[in-house]
């Protein structure tokens, strides 16, 4: 009953935050100086074809009418055309976003992985190098600027020795052979992925433990001592499974971050996702493209925080059985 | 704040141990090693914003092509076999004092000025009398008399008066990728058939000479702008070299002093008097300064000293305003309560769901790229954080007894909140101001790496994104990449040791949070 609440509660919220994101996006777009029509129009065109222009932009009616058709079209990812492909920014997209995907999952598989467990050795060794280790890079993570360490290992990687791809998704030519495709792609993904993986596992490891230590203090680890388990033991069955709670929760509360961080790793890499799309389009001043990734890339957000509020949810027992008000 | 009174055990004795106690803020921070470090660095890079064109004689963006684009730094000259004789740039303007006149010392060779310029004229006299002379003329002249031979050969008699002057340079280093000569011409008083004949030669330490230059003006000759670029295709084919070849590589292979030398030669019945201003000679070096150079040769040292005034600058002001938005909105939620609390939350929500990097990329395109709009993009983004941590300070001072008295005392809510609930959210404010500082120095470098920077101003990101962007890579110039990711890194750094430090002194109950 209270779970229920809770989750109607938020999806509520949810679709509020992207009402309003939406409403943002139509008003932003509105404010700028000339309208759509007038960036592709040419000056030699007569009266008659502006005209024309602007009702197939629909831009000739009332902006309230304007708005819910925006409303109505976005639901239906009809974003319009680009100005400067002339093509449908979600045909666009879509092709952009297996990419993107691709990417993310990558990313954030390998720094969930490589962080979750580097934060419980340091646990298990506490005050030895390890520990230090994981605390500086926590350290790391959050003063040093992400891109400039992807900036440094392309350098290294991509340039000094010149073992990793430097740019795209695939080779140009794709090798022939559906094997051989699928090992380039995974060639062309290690240094994107690679560099999300070193600049964002500190925080996990430094998260994961500060939550062990806080555990391998309460009392039930040090009855479990007591009775003569073992240290892995201890560690690995009485520790670990009651931190997995809160770090499953974190992964979903750093699903939005690491969707927007994907935007300066995908310029750095000339990584065909959604991300190098926005920033594209921005550049260029296509504007109903920028609209169409800005639109793509707050709705993943929207439903990472949506899953998140669920993850947190499933895990806090107070949410779950009800009764807790946030 | 006042100090602890240093004195002797007697005094100690005798003053009340609560003064003792009371220990200023400083006296507890000087204590912490990583918050002092941090303060240095600060320290270090305030001094640097300030004494920036001290520090560096350029000016980031608008000193263009003080060398060769995508120079090295000097002392790569000691790291790498590559750059160990590379060239350092030669310019240097040879005027009248610097050159050597080698023929035709006795003309009149004047300074002068004409449209603001300096000008060197050289007065050439009509051919006849001095230069070498055709023996046949000499034979003819005796029989005819002059206007007889003008009436034969044309005013051109074979009569000619030249004029020479040269320069040495020396040129110790490996084959630059250009040089170049710029200088304006004109040529006066020039009887209207006569031909008058200038070059431009260098002459290499084994005396080869290269005619990179020439002119042949038929009379009269306006003022003209000539440049002579090592690049230049009429170049290379004055050199009778192929398209690909690269004249600078072949010039200037040898070490040694090098003469350039510059020649007229007018057959003019009338005399003719040369403009030519002083020539500049400018040999872009693959070495520059401390750090080298960009892709428009701007010296890459003077964009790091001054990315600090930007990035402090920028950090600072997006800090305050954010923390200043955030203590508002967090009083007013925390004390007023009820509806006003519940909508302003709500919209924090709100903002806290919007991705903030893409909406920020998405805002400054739509804005326009300028310091102060990075500045309040950036703020307006940011204060959220703030503003829950000041609404749940304030929900706990709200309840407190000096809260109630000051109530009951007739104070008006404005009242209550600047004086009683400000000051007391005050240590939390001060920490979340430092540890924003870095955050929002990184945003805005994050920012100008994708390009939505202020385009007129030097900042770390921008000399990121050049790097990127121009060649830093290909060329392996580290020295181009490594300083302003560093700084920016070190910087920020120092701000989160710093509210480390201040969080732990000021709010021992808030020590988790940052």
């Amino acid at each position: 009953m209270g779970f229920r609440n809770y989750l109607l509660k938020r999806l509520g919220y949810a679709l509020l935050v992207l009402f309003i994101i939406l409403s943002l996006n139509f008003l932003l777009f509105r404010i700028m100086p000339g309208d759509a029509v007038s960036m592709i129009m040419d000056p030699k065109f007569d009266l008659a074809t502006k005209e024309e222009l602007r009702s197939q932009f629909g831009i000739d009616q009332p902006i309230g009418t304007q708005y819910i058709k925006y409303l109505k079209s976005l639901l239906s990812f009809d974003m319009g055309r680009s100005f400067n492909t002339r093509r449908l920014v979600w045909d666009e997209l879509k092709e952009r976003l297996p990419n993107t995907l691709t990417l993310f999952f990558a990313s954030f598989i390998t720094t969930a992985a490589v962080g979750i467990s580097l934060g419980v050795f340091a646990a298990a060794r506490r005050g030895t190098f390890a520990e230090n280790f994981v605390t500086g890079a926590g350290l790391f993570a959050y003063a040093v600027p992400g891109f400039f360490i992807q900036l440094m290992l392309l350098m290294i990687f991509g340039y000094y020795w010149p073992i990793l791809p430097i740019r795209g998704t695939m080779s140009a030519p794709p090798p022939p052979g559906a094997m051989a495709q699928f090992l380039d792609r995974l060639w062309h993904l290690i240094l994107p992925a690679g560099s999300l993986m070193v600049i964002s596992f500190g925080s996990w490891a430094l998260y994961t433990r500060n939550t062990m230590l806080e555990a391998l203090g309460q009392d039930y680890i040090m009855t479990a001592r007591a009775k003569g388990l073992d240290k892995k033991t201890v560690l690995y069955k009485h520790a670990l499974r009651s931190v997995l709670p809160p770090i499953l929760t974190l992964i979903f509360m750093s699903l939005p971050g690491a969707v927007t961080g994907a935007v300066i790793t995908e310029t750095i890499f000339s990584w065909f996702g959604v991300g190098k799309y926005l920033i594209d389009a921005v550049m260029q001043q296509d504007y109903p493209a920028a609209q169409g990734a800005f639109y793509l890339i707050a709705l993943s957000v929207i439903v990472s925080n949506l899953l998140a509020d669920l993850a947190y949810g499933l895990v806090d027992p107070r949410i779950r059985v009800g009764g807790g008000a946030k | 704040m006042s100090k602890i009174r240093g004195g002797n055990g007697n005094n100690v004795a005798q003053e009340p141990p609560k003064k003792l106690k009371k220990v200023t803020f400083w006296q507890q921070y000087r204590r912490k090693p990583l918050g002092m470090l941090g303060l240095c660095i600060v320290v270090v890079y305030v001094l640097a914003a300030i004494a920036a064109p001290i520090i560096t004689q350029y000016d980031p963006t608008k000193d263009l092509f003080l060398a060769d684009n995508l120079a090295a730094p000097l002392w790569m000259k000691n790291l790498s076999e590559k750059y160990k004789d590379a060239p350092v740039t030669i310019s240097k303007t040879v005027d009248l004092d610097g050159w050597n006149v080698t023929e035709g010392a006795d003309f009149s060779i004047t300074k002068t000025t004409y449209d603001e310029e300096d000008f060197m004229l050289i007065d050439m006299p009509a051919a006849s009398s001095s230069g070498e002379q055709d023996p046949m003329m000499e034979i003819l002249k005796d029989i005819y008399t002059p206007e007889e031979l003008a009436e034969m050969f044309g005013a051109s008699a074979a009569a000619k008066t030249s004029f020479s002057m040269d320069f040495t340079f020396p040129y110790n280093y490996s084959p630059p990728n250009t040089f170049n000569f710029t200088f304006d011409y004109a040529v006066e008083g020039s009887s209207p058939e006569a031909t008058t004949v200038a070059r431009l030669l260098i002459i290499s330490p084994s005396g080869k000479e290269y005619d990179i230059w020439g002119m042949d003006a038929y009379g009269d000759w306006p003022i003209s702008y000539i440049t002579v670029d090592g690049r230049d295709v009429p170049v290379k084919m004055r050199l009778g070299l192929g398209f690909f070849d690269d004249p600078s590589k072949i010039i200037l292979s040898e070490k040694g002093d090098y003469k350039v030398k510059f020649m007229v030669e007018t057959d003019s019945s009338t005399g003719a008097k040369i403009y030519i201003t002083p020539v500049k000679i400018n040999i872009p070096g693959l070495l520059h300064g401390i750090l080298g150079t960009d892709h428009m040769g701007s010296d890459l040292w003077s964009q790091l000293i001054y990315g600090a005034r930007i990035s402090l600058l920028i950090g600072l002001t997006a800090a305050f305003i954010s923390v200043f938005l955030g203590t508002t909105v967090g009083i007013i939620s925390g004390y007023v309560g009820g509806a006003v609390d519940e909508v302003l939350m709500r919209f924090v929500d709100v903002l806290l769901a919007i991705p903030s990097l893409p909406i920020l990329i998405v805002l400054s395109a739509l804005l326009g790229t300028s310091v102060w709009n990075v500045v309040i993009l950036v703020a307006m983004f940011s204060w959220m954080g703030t503003a829950r941590l000041v609404r749940s300070q304030t929900l706990t001072l709200k309840e407190r007894a000096f809260v109630e008295a000051a109530k009951a005392s007739g104070a008006t809510d404005g009242y209550v909140m600047v004086t009683h609930i400000l000051p007391n959210v005050m240590p939390l404010v001060f920490s979340a101001l430092v540890l924003r500082i870095p955050s929002a120095i990184l945003t805005e470098a994050s920012l100008s790496f994708l390009g939505l920077g202020d385009p007129r101003v030097p900042t770390w990101g921008r000399m990121l994104q050049n790097a990127r962007g121009f060649g830093a890579f290909t060329v392996m110039a580290w020295w181009w990449l490594l300083p302003p990711g560093l700084a920016l890194t070190f910087l920020s750094l120092a701000f989160v040791f710093i509210g480390n430090t201040v969080n732990e002194i000021l709010n021992p109950r808030y020590r988790e949070r940052s």
